[in-house]
């Protein structure tokens, strides 16, 4: 009687009713579609177990080029973007005259959809677009470049990787900055104190400290890395394919549900890797802290 | 008391307007995959279906949608038993994703063709017969064709009949253009959602092979992709970007297009004197070309099937059919329409479309039927087939191998019949020399 009494208390189980609604929620709209696309994935529509799909998956024509892109997109952005990133962190964090609207000019890109990033870098390396009209005017160039087309290939990963970078970097500098301001000026000083310079400062001072907001940042990018899509199809069409796109084009243009939900159990399989190298790998020791 | 009057008058208005509404209530709703564009979307709002309400007093909620949100609502519909549609317009592989959903209406069709001033073109009727019923009546037809651009006409080679072109004059044409002016002025639509598929499998390889999916790997197959090779060396590199060629024939980036007659529409219409449609060209085996149809259906679970068929009969018209031609550039199924002779940009595409349709060498070619909700993946072998070889430089027979595979297993797996112009009889279709 006095266990159930207990349990009812409601200052004990508060928490978990303020937490019910957000988890009937995830478990509606993210859980069971999860295992709906498991199950697609690995079933026939009569209930047969197969891995039928996932070799048609392989066999595809795309599935190499989406697994390769994906890859180089994600290898090229993610330690790019940090390192962007944590530049301008540090140089907000020095809190210079007009640091705070510098830090809501960079964090613009956050407040537009990707796919409307796509589109505006399209407009500036279209055929008529503003890179090539700079060019023409310049002298540079006296016909249009294609730099979106097969001809150029890599000039399209490039356009690619550039609007990529400017779209996604700002959520990992918002993540850094806040880890920035929490990291008390008392390790500073007494690093300062004992004769450090800004170099060994950062170096043995700030980085342990900002270790937590590092993973965070890392996970959170490099999950939406291996998910890029609407900005490749924006410049790209299906030129450079990568694994959400292909699933996305076996969805709505292919109409093969099995094939789309194969190609998202591998990118979520991916995440789940990643994710898991990420948080032993950057595991947080207690001793930076003390 | 004024409080009371001041209610009152309210009460009486409110009477009098729902009852007002009441009267003029009826409504129906259409809901189509064709029309989908904005422009196509509004004339049919504000052009198509007024005349109807007017005359009957339906009223015609009208919504456009992508194939994919289509299928899903109407199987949807269908599977919980409860309808909001009453009239369904989609093309023939449209209603071949979603089996099960339509209601039969021979029974329209029956009176419609009674009534004695419409001739519906019979293969089409029969290509509405599906799973044992009449699933669609035809609604308008379109086809594929080449629209050139007059500044082209000055490189065309010598004695060369641009209404009667082979592929080897339309490459040596293109090839003039390329080295008098430096630029490659052909345009074949190869985008994400473009239709160059169709161009794969209903123009090419009928034109070189006689055939669309039997020889899909053969010699004469070999002989086809090389000449799309050559080909492709004078086609704008832009190309792949593209899904429509309405806007690359307007902004002079294209002299020569192939597309669908919708989607090149508006570039005759915004400067009629500067273009003309032509027919597709001929191969070595005849002049190949797809016949893509448009029909109307009415879904089981219809609340007011009865307004529906009104509908119908308005729609197959042969004066709506004429409006339709005028609006949105596909063409009519009904023989009386066809004669009409319709005004302005649009005499152009037709005087294309009746040339091709009418070609003594014509071979007709027709969208595979039978692989229901896989329609998708036939599309996808013969455009992956062409990025393949064609964009990407692969090895020809290896890529046809590979590609034949997934040919021969899809049709396997659906036991679809052969389309035209291979023989229907044969089902499942049989790609040979595959593996």
């Amino acid at each position: 009687m006095g266990f159930l009494r207990r349990l009812l208390r409601t200052d004990t189980l508060l928490p978990y009713w303020l937490l019910l609604p957000t988890v009937v929620y995830l478990i509606i709209f993210f859980v069971l579609p999860l295992f709906q696309a498991f199950s697609l994935s690995f079933k026939t529509d009569d209930g047969q177990l197969t891995l039928k799909y996932f070799e048609r998956m392989v066999y595809d024509v795309g599935f190499m080029d989406a697994l390769k892109n994906t890859f180089l997109l994600a290898i090229i952005l993610v330690p790019l973007q940090l390192i962007t990133a944590l530049v301008i962190a540090l140089l907000i964090n020095t809190n210079f005259r007009g640091s705070r609207l510098f830090l809501y000019i960079c964090a613009i890109p956050l407040g537009i959809s990707d796919l409307a990033s796509g589109l505006v870098w399209f407009s500036i390396f279209s055929e008529h677009g503003y890179l090539n009209s700079l060019l023409y005017k310049l002298g540079i160039l006296s016909q249009p470049f294609h730099f979106l087309s097969y001809v150029h290939l890599p000039w399209t990963f490039g356009a690619i990787l550039a609007a990529e970078h400017w779209r996604a970097t700002a959520i990992v500098l918002v993540v850094l900055v806040a880890g920035l301001q929490m990291i008390s000026k008392d390790y500073l000083e007494a690093a300062e104190v004992m004769g450090a310079n800004k170099l060994q400062r950062l170096w043995y001072v700030v980085l342990p400290l900002l270790k937590p907001s590092l993973q965070a940042a890392l996970i959170i990018r490099t999950i939406f890395a291996f998910e890029v899509f609407a900005v490749v199809i924006a410049l790209a069409g299906n030129l450079v394919p990568v694994l959400a796109s292909q699933s996305y084009w076996w969805y709505a243009l292919y109409r093969n549900l099995h094939i789309a939900a194969a190609y998202g159990v591998l990118l979520m399989t991916l995440s789940v890797l990643v994710t898991w190298g990420y948080l032993r790998f950057l595991r947080t020791r207690e001793e930076a802290l003390r | 008391m004024k409080l009371a009057k001041v209610l009152g008058l309210v009460l009486l208005l409110t009477v009098v307007g729902a009852s007002l509404t009441f009267s003029n209530g009826q409504k129906i709703t259409f809901y189509s995959t064709q029309m989908r564009p904005i422009e196509e979307a509004q004339w049919a709002r504000t052009t198509l279906l007024p005349p109807f309400t007017s005359e009957t007093g339906i009223g015609v909620d009208f919504i456009a949608d992508e194939y994919s949100p289509w299928a899903a609502r109407l199987i949807g519909e269908h599977a919980v038993g409860k309808g909001t549609i009453d009239l369904v317009g989609g093309l023939h592989g449209d209603f071949l994703g979603v089996p099960g959903t339509m209601a039969d209406i021979s029974g329209t069709l029956w009176y419609l063709q009674g009534k004695g001033d419409r001739t519906f073109i019979e293969s089409f009727v029969k290509m509405g017969q599906m799973g044992g019923i009449q699933a669609y009546i035809p609604w308008m037809q379109a086809t594929y064709l080449m629209v050139i651009n007059k500044k082209a006409l000055q490189y065309l080679p010598a004695g060369v009949d641009y209404n009667a072109l082979t592929y080897d004059q339309l490459l040596a044409w293109a090839k003039n253009i390329y080295e008098a002016t430096g630029q490659k002025k052909l345009g074949i639509p190869a985008g994400p959602k473009s239709l160059l598929h169709r161009f794969v499998h209903g123009y090419l390889y009928p034109s070189f092979t006689g055939s669309m999916v039997k020889e899909f790997k053969s010699d004469d197959a070999v002989k086809m992709w090389k000449y799309a090779q050559d080909l492709w060396q004078y086609v704008n590199p832009s190309a792949t970007s593209w899904d429509a060629m309405a806007e690359p024939l307007l902004d002079g980036s294209v002299w020569i297009a192939w597309d669908h007659t919708a989607r090149v529409k508006d570039a005759i219409k915004a400067q009629p004197n500067n273009f003309i449609a032509i027919p597709s060209p001929a191969g070595p085996k005849g002049r190949g070309a797809i016949a893509v149809l448009a029909g109307l259906g009415i879904p089981k679970n219809a609340p007011d099937p009865v307004a529906a068929v009104k509908l119908i009969e308005y729609l197959t018209r042969p004066s709506t059919q004429v409006e339709i031609l005028n609006g949105i550039g596909f063409f009519p199924i009904v023989k009386e329409a066809a004669s009409a002779v319709p005004t302005g940009a649009m005499q152009i595409l037709a005087k294309g479309v009746t040339a091709q349709a009418g070609a003594p060498d014509a071979i007709v070619a027709m969208i595979p039927g039978g692989l229901g909700a896989r329609a998708g993946e036939f599309s996808k072998i013969y455009r992956d087939t062409f990025m393949e070889i064609v964009v990407k430089g692969k090895d020809i027979n290896a890529t046809l191998t590979a590609q034949g595979k997934l040919l021969k297993e899809l049709f396997a797996d659906t036991g679809a019949a052969c389309p035209p112009p291979d023989p229907t009889n044969e089902a499942p279709c049989v790609p040979e020399n595959i593996p």
